[in-house]
This record gives structure tokens, sequence and C-alpha cells, in this order.
């Protein structure tokens, strides 16, 4: 199972996909292009703390990609 | 006063800040040795296990070692920790006091007669007065438990205008109590934001997302640091929701803070770890958005 792991106000909230249902797939796409175009940054988190990668389109390999707000300066 | 003592005090009003009336006792004061990349620390530990920490130079010792004679870190531990609860102990007293005063202050704010009247209180006193004006209309031994049930206006002549204007105001009224209610339930909604729950969802995420070493580092000292993914710049991201990040050179001292977070109340788990993905993927972008200071 895939999850994209959306941050929020309640910590973090999280959709889980079966990344070989290709409607599950289609339903986390679109999520991903929402989330995205909001301003979110999506980061395909690494492996034991590892820095990740920043996705810049959807992809179906990753299994937990984090979506970031977009950031602010203090 | 010497710059360690100075440490020391930020480090017991940090404790104290953090226990409130009930802070534990000092139990002991630490020093850790310089390991690799990391300076020595300065740490309090309080009767309940409770520990802080604070970064400690060589320089930062040299007056309070000379002015106490002590010159290996033993005898210095113990001078500090003798200096620290003679220190912890007024800083109680002051706290208590401190505390003391706020809530005679509080209590006079809300007394009766008081000079600083709640906006509730000016609100029910109008609202009381409306409803005043408005018994005379009612029919005799009915009393209008909801503001939706508007009083109807009675046919009979010249009352009708009186009425009219009673109607009205009732139906003021009732918009107000909505307006308060919704405010109400917008400060409950409010108060979630950081809610232990959410506070500890953020914090695991967090630890999953760290490397070992800055696991270790964000348990002991409750920060952690982090290479800039553009620069290679070192960071040091501190338990925090913001102004909580340090730049280091390569000493690691500090040479300038950066501040930013991502947008929404997030809880200081989630900040953390935003921060730490965004120096480590895309730091040049993070660092246009985020004030330096």
């Amino acid at each position: 199972m895939a999850v994209q792991i959306v941050m929020d106000r309640t910590g973090d909230t999280r959709h889980e996909f079966d990344s070989t249902d290709q409607k599950a797939l289609g339903l986390a796409e679109e999520r991903f292009r929402q989330l995205t175009g909001k301003g979110f940054r999506a980061v395909a988190l690494g492996r034991d703390g590892g820095s990740g990668r920043l996705l810049r389109k959807f992809d179906r390999e990753v299994e937990q990609t984090l979506f970031i707000p977009q950031l602010q300066g203090g | 006063m010497e710059r360690v003592a100075e440490i020391l005090r930020a480090l017991l009003g940090r404790a104290l800040s953090e226990h409130g009336p009930q802070a534990p006792a000092l139990a002991d004061v630490l020093i850790e040795r310089a390991q690799s990349h990391l300076p020595p620390q300065l740490g309090v530990q309080l009767s309940n296990g409770y520990r802080a920490w604070a970064p400690l130079s060589p320089a930062d010792c040299y007056a309070f070692c000379e002015s106490h004679g002590t010159w290996d870190l033993a005898s210095l531990r113990a001078a500090l920790l003798c200096e620290g609860q003679h220190m912890y102990l007024e800083m109680r007293e002051d706290h208590a006091v401190f505390r003391r005063s706020q809530r005679q202050r509080r209590e006079d704010s809300i007394a009766p007669g008081g000079v600083d009247t709640s906006l509730l209180e000016r609100l029910r006193r109008q609202t009381d007065g409306f409803d005043e004006d408005l018994i005379w209309q009612r029919a005799p031994g009915e009393f209008p438990f909801g503001a939706a049930r508007a009083v109807e206006p009675r046919a009979e002549g010249g009352s009708e205008t009186r009425s009219e204007t009673g109607r009205r105001l009732l139906q003021w009224w009732a918009q107000r109590r909505e307006q308060l209610v919704g405010s109400f339930s917008f400060l409950r909604v409010a108060g979630d934001v950081g809610s232990k729950r959410a506070q500890e969802r953020g914090l695991k995420l967090l630890r999953e997302n760290l490397t070992p070493l800055q696991r270790q580092q964000y348990e002991k000292y409750g920060y952690f640091d982090v290479l800039g993914g553009n620069t290679g710049k070192r960071y040091r991201i501190r338990h925090g929701r913001q102004m909580n990040i340090d730049q280091l050179d390569k000493n690691g001292r500090r040479v300038c803070g950066w501040c930013f977070f991502p947008q929404g109340s997030l809880v200081a788990g989630d900040i953390m770890l935003a921060q730490k993905l965004s120096l480590e993927l895309y730091e040049v972008e993070t660092l246009l958005v985020a004030n330096r200071y």
C-alpha cells in the first residue's frame, strides 16, 4: 500500500491507496495535482530519515509522499 | 554575572516556565564534553528527570572558574550545582510572587464593578435591557425561552408600532446570539490546534523521518542539525514553531538565525520536519522566503 501524507492542524492526514489499482491511482494523482496546485510541496520520503526527493509530478512508484504546505517567512 | 551563570539562569528559567508552580527541585548540573561536531553542553536536571541543555564554550567558564577556584570538571560541576540551587530557589520564589500578582490582577479585572468589564458582560447587560423593554408585549405567563420565538405583534390599535420595534429587537438579539455562539465554536476549533494528540502525531512523523544521528541529537538536546541541499551549510533546528533555526559555521558557531515555517496552524513536529526537508531539498528557494535575523 502506498500512502499520501498531508500535513495539517491535526498532525497529518493519511490517504492510503493500492498502487496496483488503476482507479485508486487516478484518485491519488488527482489529489497530488490538487494539492501541488494549492502550493503544497510533494516529497518522496526517504528511508531511515534520508532527505528523500522533491516530486514535480506524480510518481506511482513512490511509497510515501509527504505534502508540505507553502512556506512563509516569519 | 559570569557568562556561565547567565546560561545556567536561562536554563533554570526555561525549566521553571515549562513546569509552572509545581516545578520540581533542581537535582543536578551536567556538563557534556564536545562530541565530533557538537560543542560542549551545559545541562540542568530536575528531580523528575527533566533536562534542559545549552551550548557552552570554555571561554564562558573562565571567569567563573577563576572566581571559584575550580579548575577541573568535577569541582566546576559541584560549584555550578551549589550556585544553581541558590539561583533556582530565588527564581522559584520570584516566579510564585509573579504568578500570585497575575492571579490577583485577573481576579480584580473580572470582579463586579471592576474597571475592565468584558465584552460579554456588556453585551449581556445590553440585551437584558432589551428583554426588560419587551416584557410589556408578552402574553401573561409567556416567557420566550428562545429568541427565535419572536413575539407576535398585537393587533390592538396604537401598540402595533411598538410591537414591530420589539420584534426587530428580538431578531437582532437572535442574530447577536448566533454570532456569539459562532465565535465560541471558532474558539473551540482553534483550541484543537496543537492539541496533545496532534502534537504527538507531529512528533511521531518527525522522529520517523530523522536520521539516527538527528534522532539521537533531538532526543538528547532538543535540536538536530541539517545540511543544506544546495550549499552544504549546516543549520540547527531547535524544537519550536518559529525563530528556531540557526545557521552554523564550520566550527559550530552561530552565524545567523532564519525564520520560516509552513502556512496553516501546524504542530511543532510537522513544522520542524517541513523545515528539515525544505532545507535539504530546496534550500535556495526556502531561504528566499525566509527572514534572516
